[in-house]
């Protein structure tokens, strides 16, 4: 690991005021991606602004029945939030659905936004990887691409975002408040996160400069029920092969409100309107979590080791939906 | 050792000190398990006793604790920061490189070598030791970002020459093989049986403790172990 | 002796040290004026290395040396390398099991500037500290000529090179084959695996003059030493290995690797200790792996299940730098009765890392492909697959010859599938269903050849009361440690708390590696000669003149409980020795295999039974349990025999559903880390119920005990695959059991 230089910052004005719209510096929260990552040698910040001073570790109820998050609660605080494991059980579920006890209790919610991929050609520095390295090739569009996306690619990167908790997110419905040298301002969740196209190094909707101060939650969907599963190879301690997160919310048989993200299978956490229009309305039938599944999966792409996860993501769907809607 | 406050510049004094940091105070509320608290570390000038110099295990090659320099009242070295650490009840003040990891501190620089590296980048738990009570991969901490903060490691889990009721319930069940993940796999168990959130059922401990990786597979005993120690802890 | 401590579940007398953190492993020392040695790696897997830049990291803080091929000692002294010291020369290990000199990898680090495997060391970055050796490795920069690779067995035609001292045959397979009314003809694989011992490859060199100390994760500290005394130029005695404590090694560590000859010389260049710990992602490359492997089944058996013909050919990856052998077929001679058998292996050279021993090295391979094909001729004979095995059972070896010393496959069979329900399995697949889950019962044969070698001992009765005992072997976390000193409390009668025993140094006698099962059969006879040898040194001194049993005959003394006695009067050996001056006495032995190996063929025999669940709606595979009864003679201690065959089954687990070292097309490493190579977890672990018969086997040795290591790794993947076929009817002849596989 390479050195780097390191200061602390106590309020947020300060740490984008230390940071300088400096692309050498980097934020550092819990660091359980970053430092990995700064250990490989894939990311080499001259210097990191320690935000753990921040005053972010709270969590809100907002008056209009949304929940505001502060961007340095831990994924364990916030996934044994009493408020959260009541009204945002999805979210909670996909929490403890990711990585281990140890890094949850480090790793806090903006570094969760922020997690970068876990495709082995972008976390090694001697492979080519167009997010790495613009314009040095995709390791993984000729090479092993097992863990790699279906949804959202493009012939510059294939990466998978790996985080749980987005995905959780992603179905919820959020907004990002990041704030930096222009002040504040708000990003949809959906729109935070940027699908490669021909600039993957371009991750997210994050100006230099800027950090994230919180996530805030929609108000739960009136009489929703949610679920996240999340398949991999062994049983925990794996990033998703492919995850659904479902919420779904009835009248009677019928569909009245129904949001679906996926996750282990996308460039980005992965919303898919699709098949949510394809759910609406419709009568809760495993029929119709089958047509949800194949309007979600219907633009996917097989690349050679990973085609097996588009069925195996339509299951999850299938699944997540039956689970709930039970 | 100069006394910890003095060293920190006050509460406006931002963008000074690019070298050492900006260290601020803050009022943010307490969190369940906020293990990051670098404030709230109060004088530790008692710590400096040449008591603590040479405690923790030392090994038989006689490695000294590297923290000589702090102990003598130098200045920290050029690029390094001075921070003090509470490791299993003992206070250590060492001067640190932003780029020195909480576990190759604890291994080199205070010859804590009961703490392991399996992996260095969080995907084993073999480096897991408590922080302000927390579980977390040492590998993937700064030493930097703990200063103040409360330190368990397997040296410090039993206590006058006893064996922790997790310790006894390991050797009881045989719960390791090579031993090399044990410390680890304890460290998490002592955590999570410390842990409401966490039933008690066997499939929770399995999934709970899942970030503790042991290759000999002595997961069965590890188990075993743990559900007999909760019985004690 | 007033109690049998031998056959006793024995907490580890190493436990508190383990348990408190004061096990010493390797990268636990740190020596006065230690200097950090951190690898460089090529980055790629087949060219030449063209040009190294090492002056950045040269100028990096801290830095202290780089130690390249432009300063490499070198095997031959050339006149364009005019930076080779000449007092810098080295040489090849012999590398033979016989001289107890093997290596991993007989290449020198840098002896040439071809590049044969990724991950091959270009360079060593010595510097002041850990942090300052990682950084300035990253500043070493290469420029290589590229060359095609091979980037596996999968992906080339290569037929490979015959290995000829492993071919068997009996009989006339291929002829009975043909006329055979039932056959079977399949071809079956094993993805490349890699140990992952959780203790990563460490050394600690230095120098005193001419005498080399290296602390090392070794499971042959006496191997290792008389490498490095033949690299070195060097007599053995003045080369030291320790190895206290090993953070396991399932064979990654029986042979040295270049790490430890680039750290030994790092040292000697800078005049300091050089500690070097391989990263994670270096372990994959450079310690050894179980290679990629393919086996071709023939068989054929007449209606009723009596087998007429196997033939079992197999091919294994090895690396461009050295001939490496997976004995895959070696089990299958002797697994079944069978007149017409033949067994071929063939190596094929790849740009990977040489490969090694792993868990069971080539009967764990072999045992896939016959166990999964004895289950699919059951399934084509319409018979139960149990039965099928019961049917061939061989009643002595049939290639040696000779007596089996103790088969006792059939009570493992009886016992096994009694405690597992066998007999309720309804055949029909996808017949067992519980809730979305498919349940699947499918079972295998365990095997491992029972090995034994030389070893000697030293033990030594001291006037403080302590028993200590010596053996140059180690423990790799087996347990060796307790059952040595089970040993010597048994035969001594002194309680396990006064004896010490000591391991893992070279100095002491020469034990054997930890490796192939063998180290509780060939170390416990030499610490039982050795203590019955003090024991006879000390009734010498008892009755020498004005000793407490002046007059007696020896062999009229009894030593029991710690205590000489002559049937009157009992002298404990303390008062005895605080009456000489040097208040110890020490006995020594050696131990070998002698004519037993002519009479008998020595092997452990055993059953897996495993149920798993198969969730067809989302894909989802796991083992929910497995019932095993394994007979391995007498278990020298029941608690740590068990828990090893226990951590065997979830090796196999992971062999038979998660574990692949995956190269992708250009020949480079794609999962060289804990997260991306997967291996059980807890949250995997099924209900896991291991027995252990009881049939000493006292032709083997005296205390009857054939060794556990490996055996409980064999026939697991099989029988996990055979049950998923149970459920599912897909046969999955590859390993390990993908979803892809699996997925409808």
């Amino acid at each position: 690991m390479r050195n780097f230089a390191y200061q602390r910052a106590g309020n947020v004005t300060q740490a984008y005021t230390l940071h300088g719209n400096d692309n050498s510096a980097d934020f550092i929260a819990g660091g359980t991606n970053l430092i990995d990552m700064v250990k490989l040698d894939i990311m080499r910040p001259e210097r990191l602004v320690d935000v753990n001073l921040l005053p972010l570790t709270e969590i809100e109820e907002l008056d209009d029945g949304r929940l505001k998050i502060g961007a340095l609660v831990t994924n364990t605080d916030l996934a044994y939030d009493e408020r959260v494991t009541t009204r945002y059980p999805v979210l909670s579920e996909a929490l403890l659905a990711g990585a281990s006890t140890q890094l949850r209790n480090v790793a806090t919610t903006a570094g969760n936004v922020m997690q970068r991929t876990r495709c082995p050609y972008f976390r090694n520095p001697s492979r080519p990887c167009n997010k790495r390295e613009p314009g040095s090739g995709c390791g993984a569009l000729d090479g092993i691409n097992r863990n790699h996306a279906v949804l959202g690619g493009s012939d510059k990167c294939i990466a998978v975002h790996p985080s749980d908790m987005c995905v959780g997110m992603q179905a919820l419905g959020a907004t990002i408040t990041v704030e930096g040298p222009d002040g504040p301002r708000e990003i949809p969740f959906e729109e935070y996160h940027l699908l490669p196209g021909d600039t993957p190094e371009r991750e997210h909707d994050l100006r230099d400069g800027e950090l994230i101060t919180h996530v805030t939650l929609d108000a739960p969907i009136e009489g929703a029920k949610s679920h996240y599963l999340k398949l991999r190879d062994r049983m925990s301690f794996e990033f998703a092969l492919a995850s659904c997160a479902a919420v779904v919310a009835l009248d009677g048989d019928t569909i009245r409100e129904a949001r679906i993200a996926l996750g282990g299978i996308a460039t980005k956490p992965w919303r898919s309107h699709e098949a949510e229009a394809a759910l609406k309305g419709k009568p809760a039938t495993e029929a119709t979590f089958q047509q949800a599944a194949e309007a979600a999966l219907a633009g996917a792409v097989p690349h050679r080791d990973a085609a097996f996860k588009i069925p195996l993501a339509k299951q999850a769907i299938v699944r997540a939906l039956s689970t709930v809607t039970r | 050792m100069a006394d910890k406050d003095d060293k920190r510049p006050d509460h406006d004094d931002q963008g000074k000190g690019r070298a050492r940091g900006v260290e601020i105070h803050d009022a943010r509320a307490p969190s369940r398990r906020n293990f990051l608290k670098s404030v709230g570390a109060t004088s530790l000038a008692a710590a400096t006793a040449p008591a603590w110099a040479r405690v923790g295990y030392v090994n038989h090659d006689e490695q000294e604790p590297q923290d000589k320099r702090a102990d003598e009242g130098e200045a920290p070295a050029k690029g390094t920061q001075r921070i003090t650490l509470n490791v299993n009840g003992q206070a250590h003040t060492l001067d640190v490189t932003p780029n020195m990891v909480l576990l190759d501190v604890l291994r080199h620089q205070l010859a804590l070598t009961g703490t392991k590296k399996g992996c260095d980048i969080g995907q084993c738990g073999a480096c897991t030791v408590h922080v302000n009570g927390v579980s977390i991969n040492s590998c993937l901490s700064l030493a930097v970002m703990h200063d103040g903060d409360e330190v368990t490691t397997v040296e410090g889990l039993g206590q006058n020459g006893k064996l922790h009721p997790i310790q006894q319930a390991f050797l009881d069940h045989d719960a390791y093989q090579c031993g090399y993940c044990t410390p680890g796999q304890m460290m998490s168990a002592v955590a999570i049986l410390n842990d409401a959130e966490v039933a008690s059922d066997d499939a929770a401990v399995r999934e709970a403790m899942s970030g503790n990786i042991c290759r000999c597979g002595a997961y069965k005993n590890i188990l075993s172990a743990i559900q007999t120690a909760r019985k004690n802890v | 002796m007033t109690e049998t401590i031998i056959g006793h579940r024995t907490t580890r007398v190493d436990g508190e040290l383990k348990l408190t953190g004061k096990a010493d492993y390797t990268s636990d020392h740190n020596l006065p004026n230690q200097a950090y040695g951190y690898p460089v790696p090529s980055t790629i897997a087949c060219g030449k290395l063209l040009e190294l830049d090492i002056d950045e990291a040269r100028q990096a803080p801290g830095v202290i040396e780089i130690v390249h091929r432009g300063n490499f000692p070198q095997l031959q002294p050339s006149d364009n390398n005019p930076a080779c010291g000449t007092a810098a020369r080295l040489y090849r290990s012999p590398s033979t099991m016989a001289e107890q000199n093997k290596v991993g990898e007989v290449r020198l680090p840098f002896e040439d500037d071809g590049i044969h495997y990724e991950g091959q060391y270009i360079a060593l970055v010595v510097a002041d500290t850990f942090e300052h050796a990682r950084a300035a490795a990253r500043l070493v920069k290469a420029r290589y000529e590229v060359h095609e690779a091979v980037p596996g067995l999968f992906s080339t035609d290569d037929e490979g090179e015959e290995a000829g001292d492993e071919a068997v045959s009996r009989g006339d397979p291929a002829g009975a084959y043909e006329t055979a009314p039932v056959k079977l003809d399949q071809t079956y694989t094993i993805a490349m695996e890699t140990h992952m011992a959780m203790e990563m490859h460490a050394s600690i060199a230095t120098w005193e003059d001419d005498r080399l100390t290296i602390y090392e994760s070794t499971q042959g500290v006496v191997f290792q030493r008389n490498a490095l005394a033949q690299i070195f130029g060097i007599p053995p005695e003045k080369v030291t290995v320790i190895a206290h404590y090993i953070g396991s090694g399932f064979g990654s560590k029986l042979f040295m690797w270049p790490h430890a000859v680039m750290t030994a010389v790092a040292s000697r260049m800078v005049g300091r200790p050089v500690k070097t710990v391989l990263s994670r992602q270096q372990n994959f490359c450079n310690a050894g792996n179980r290679p990629a492997s393919r086996q071709h089944v023939r068989m054929a058996a007449d209606r009723d299940g009596k087998l007429l013909s196997i033939r079992h050919d197999s091919q294994n990856e090895t690396s461009f730098i050295d001939s490496y052998t997976e004995s895959i077929g070696s089990g299958t001679p002797r697994a079944y009765a069978c007149d017409n058998v033949s067994v071929s292996q063939r190596r094929v050279q790849v740009n990977h890392g040489t490969p090694t021993s792993m868990r069971a090295p080539g009967e764990v391979s072999g045992s896939v492909a016959l166990e999964i094909a004895m289950d699919e001729l059951a399934i084509e004979l319409g018979m139960d697959p149990l039965e099928l095995r019961r049917k061939n059972f061989a009643e002595r070896d049939p290639t040696a010859d000779l007596p089996w010393s103790g088969n006792h496959l059939r009570e493992c069979w009886d016992d096994a599938s009694r405690r597992f329900g066998w007999e309720k399995r309804n055949p029909e697949i996808g017949s067992m269903r519980d809730g979305h889950e498919i349940i699947g019962w499918g079972m295998a044969d365990a095997t491992w050849e029972a090995m034994r070698s030389h070893c000697k001992a030293r033990v030594e009765l001291r006037a403080d009361g302590k028993v200590q005992v010596a053996c140059g072997t180690q423990d790799i976390g087996t347990g060796t440690y307790t059952i040595v000193a089970q040993t010597a409390a048994e035969l001594t009668g002194v309680p396990l708390s006064r004896i010490e025993v000591k391991l893992g140094d070279s100095m002491l006698p020469a034990g054997p590696l930890s490796g192939g099962s063998m180290a509780t059969a060939t170390v416990l006879p030499a610490v039982a000669g050795a203590t019955r040898d003090v024991i006879e040194q000390l009734k010498q001194i008892a009755i020498a003149d004005g000793a407490p049993f002046a007059g007696k005959e020896a062999d009229s003394l009894e030593f029991k409980n710690g205590e000489l006695s002559d049937g009157s009067r009992s002298v404990s050996f303390v008062d005895i020795l605080n009456a000489v001056p040097r208040g110890m006495v020490e006995g020594e032995a050696s131990a070998a295999p002698g004519d037993e190996q002519d009479k008998f063929s020595f092997r452990s025999f055993g059953a897996h039974f495993v149920e798993i669940r198969w969730d067809p709606g989302i894909s989802r595979l796991r083992v929910s349990r497995v019932v095993s009864t394994i007979d391995i003679g007498r278990a020298i201690n029941p608690l740590t025999a068990k828990n090893q065959v226990e951590g065997a089954i979830v090796m196999g687990m992971g062999m038979g559903m998660f574990e692949e070292t995956e190269y992708d097309p250009a020949g480079n490493i794609y999962n060289n880390n804990y997260a991306d190579y997967v291996v059980p977890v807890h949250a995997d672990i099924p209900d896991i119920e291991v027995e252990l018969l009881d049939n000493p086997d006292y032709n083997f040795n005296e205390f009857g005990a054939r060794g556990v290591g490996e055996i409980g790794i064999t026939g697991m993947a099989a029988a996990i695959s055979n049950a998923v076929y149970h459920a599912t009817g897909k046969r999955i002849r590859d390993m390990p059991i993908k979803i892809a596989d699996l997925i409808d």
